[in-house]
């Protein structure tokens, strides 16, 4: 094995990722590139291209397109208002009771649209004036929206986590699905506390929930459960071994669609639009998970992950160090990557140290994800952050320092949950699904 | 007239990729209800709603390319101005042109000529039929990337 074919590999793709590539094509560019130096030019040229098709051949990334299109229907349905008032309920007694609302609101918008970009936005337009009627200081609410919309990433349908079992070699689904429950609650539950310390010190009222009669609560909790049912009915049959995580996501497609034709949401005018959201998103995951299928075969060939995991663990053998380290890397490359990318390029280099020094995969999954998110919220690039200040109107500088707590905050519950396995493993184990 | 046509591949591809998933959504709610109402699950569904989706995902690829919608980091694109601009722009475009013409077109046909006589296990389809995405997505890819990069000079002559 050449070494240094491995270091060009890794410059060449870096370079490209600088210069702005699309990050699919830079992936597999840079890898069909030292294929050309390793194999006879045809026999480099077919194999990348039968890469691509290979990699997303799988009926276990199905589950995409269809969570990604229940998503889309339930989002024209109007779900948001009605989740933001069962939050009300929730959590409106809490100093600050508006952005706690939002808090709550993502999540539970973000698991059922499986979209933190989504989440941010919905929410954030619906709660937007009412923050501002209320005079809460439109930064910190920006922040609080942006820092706690990628907890639905976590929280169950996942196509994060769909990404990771896939690209992962196949780690059972239901597992990560119910394993993702307790970190994304612990999200949103960081970003809280975070919240309830500032809506304190600054004096902020407990307002939202003021006033709600007994027939307002049966109403709000009528409206909201149909759309939490979904999470129910699909999460409930995929643990339950029902049906496959593909099923459920068909089965929450029909669902969604019966909904909104009951609250008679959903028009023709949508149906075109749904499409192409739907085919937006899925070309974008499946054209990346192909050219990851390349960059592995790749990477496979240069000793490139054996480079990397030899020189982690020349560092230390210390695990602690390790995950350190790990977490490290992976907070700077959050800072820049998306999260699908990233998890599709680190998940093959860093699973095998990370099992090596006896981390469960289902805990690593729980790790990467987690630390990943952190990334979709700061700056220089990052897609919740950028959505969330458009749809408020606050400018990136000033959201930057409102978000820095959230993001310190999170940092910490980041080492919880790599050094506390049980905290990512306790469900999955409860249900039986993993020894 | 560019623009003209640029809208129409734009309507065909959402078109079609509708209709896929629409047969995808069909097809596994057939495969579900098969299993447990009929008890006979049927063998062919899976095998449908994989290649299907391999053909949404890769439209859908070729799609973005026209909308500029693949994720990337534009710290970069974003700094750069004017003539620097329109030169990176013109790079970016001949890297993803070289990489989709070697791999998704050349390779994409020289894989449907070796897999020409191999039928998938249960729907008995070529798998050239299957492989045939390649290229055809690649086409579409070469003739967004070709638009984009006219239209990128069609700007700067009119500034």
């Amino acid at each position: 094995m050449d070494l240094s074919i491995g270091v060009w590999l890794l410059g060449l793709f870096l370079f490209m990722i600088a210069i702005s590539m699309p990050i699919a094509i830079a992936i597999a560019m840079s890898s069909l590139t030292i294929m050309y130096f390793i194999l006879p030019f045809d026999v480099a040229s077919i194999t990348a291209g039968q890469k691509i098709i290979t990699g997303i051949d799988s009926f276990s990334l199905l589950a995409i397109p269809f969570f990604i299109l229940a998503g889309n229907i339930m989002n024209v349905g109007g779900i948001a208002g009605r989740l933001i008032n069962l939050a009300k309920l929730m959590v409106g007694w809490i100093p600050g009771s508006l952005l706690h609302v939002n808090i709550f609101a993502n999540m539970m918008f973000g698991a059922v649209s499986g979209s933190a970009v989504a989440a941010a936005a919905a929410v954030g337009k619906t709660l937007g004036p009412e923050l501002e009627k209320e005079g809460y200081d439109k930064n910190l609410a920006t922040a609080v929206n942006v820092a706690s919309c990628p907890a639905g990433l976590l929280i169950p349908p996942s196509n994060s986590l769909i990404v990771f079992s896939v690209v992962s070699g196949g780690t059972s689904v239901a597992a990560l699905f119910i394993a993702g429950y307790v970190p994304g609650i612990l999200m949103g539950l960081s970003c809280m506390v975070v919240a309830y310390f500032i809506a304190k010190k600054k004096g902020y009222k407990t307002s939202a929930n003021e006033g709600f009669t007994t027939t307002d609560v049966l109403r709000i909790i009528w409206q909201a459960t149909p759309s939490l049912g979904l999470i129910f009915v699909v999460i409930g049959g995929i643990i339950g071994g029902v049906f496959t995580a593909t099923e459920g996501a068909c089965i929450a497609v029909l669902y969604s669609f019966i909904l909104s034709l009951c609250y008679r949401t959903l028009k023709w005018s949508h149906f075109s639009l749904i499409c192409k959201e739907t085919t937006m998103i899925t070309g974008i995951m499946l054209f990346l998970i192909g050219a990851s299928t390349i960059m592995s075969w790749a990477m496979a060939f240069t000793g490139l992950p054996t480079m990397i995991s030899d020189w982690m663990l020349s560092i230390s053998d210390n695990p602690i160090i390790i995950f350190i380290l790990m977490n490290l890397i992976l907070l700077i490359v959050g800072m820049f990557m998306d999260l699908t990318p990233a998890v599709l390029i680190f998940t093959p280099i860093f699973m095998p140290i990370a099992e090596h020094l006896g981390m469960h995969p289902i805990h690593f999954a729980m790790m990467i994800i987690f630390n990943l998110c952190i990334g979709i919220a700061t700056p220089p690039v990052g897609t919740a952050l950028f959505v969330g200040c458009s749809v408020s109107g606050s400018k990136i500088e000033d959201v930057i320092r409102s978000i820095m707590p959230f993001c310190a905050v999170l940092i910490v519950t980041l080492l919880f949950i790599t050094f506390v396995p049980e905290i990512s493993l306790f469900l999955p184990r409860f249900f039986g699904l993993i020894s | 007239m560019l623009t003209t046509f640029r809208n129409l591949l734009d309507k065909s591809i959402l078109f079609i990729s509708s209709f896929a998933l629409m047969l995808l959504v069909v097809t596994v709610t057939w495969q579900v209800f098969s299993r447990y109402v009929l008890n006979d699950p049927s063998s062919w569904t899976g095998e449908l709603a994989r290649y299907t989706m391999v053909w949404l995902g890769l439209l859908g690829a070729g799609y973005l390319f026209g909308v500029k919608g693949h994720l990337a980091i534009t710290l970069l694109d974003g700094y750069l101005r004017g003539k620097a601009h329109t030169a990176l722009q013109l790079l970016i475009n001949g890297i993803s042109f070289a990489f989709v013409s070697l791999a998704m077109l050349k390779g994409g046909l020289a894989l449907m000529g070796r897999t020409g006589q191999q039928l998938s296990p249960a729907l008995q389809l070529p798998m050239s039929t299957v492989y045939s995405i390649l290229p055809i997505s690649a086409v579409i890819i070469l003739i967004y990337l070709t638009l984009n990069t006219l239209d990128l000079f069609c700007k700067s002559n009119k500034k």
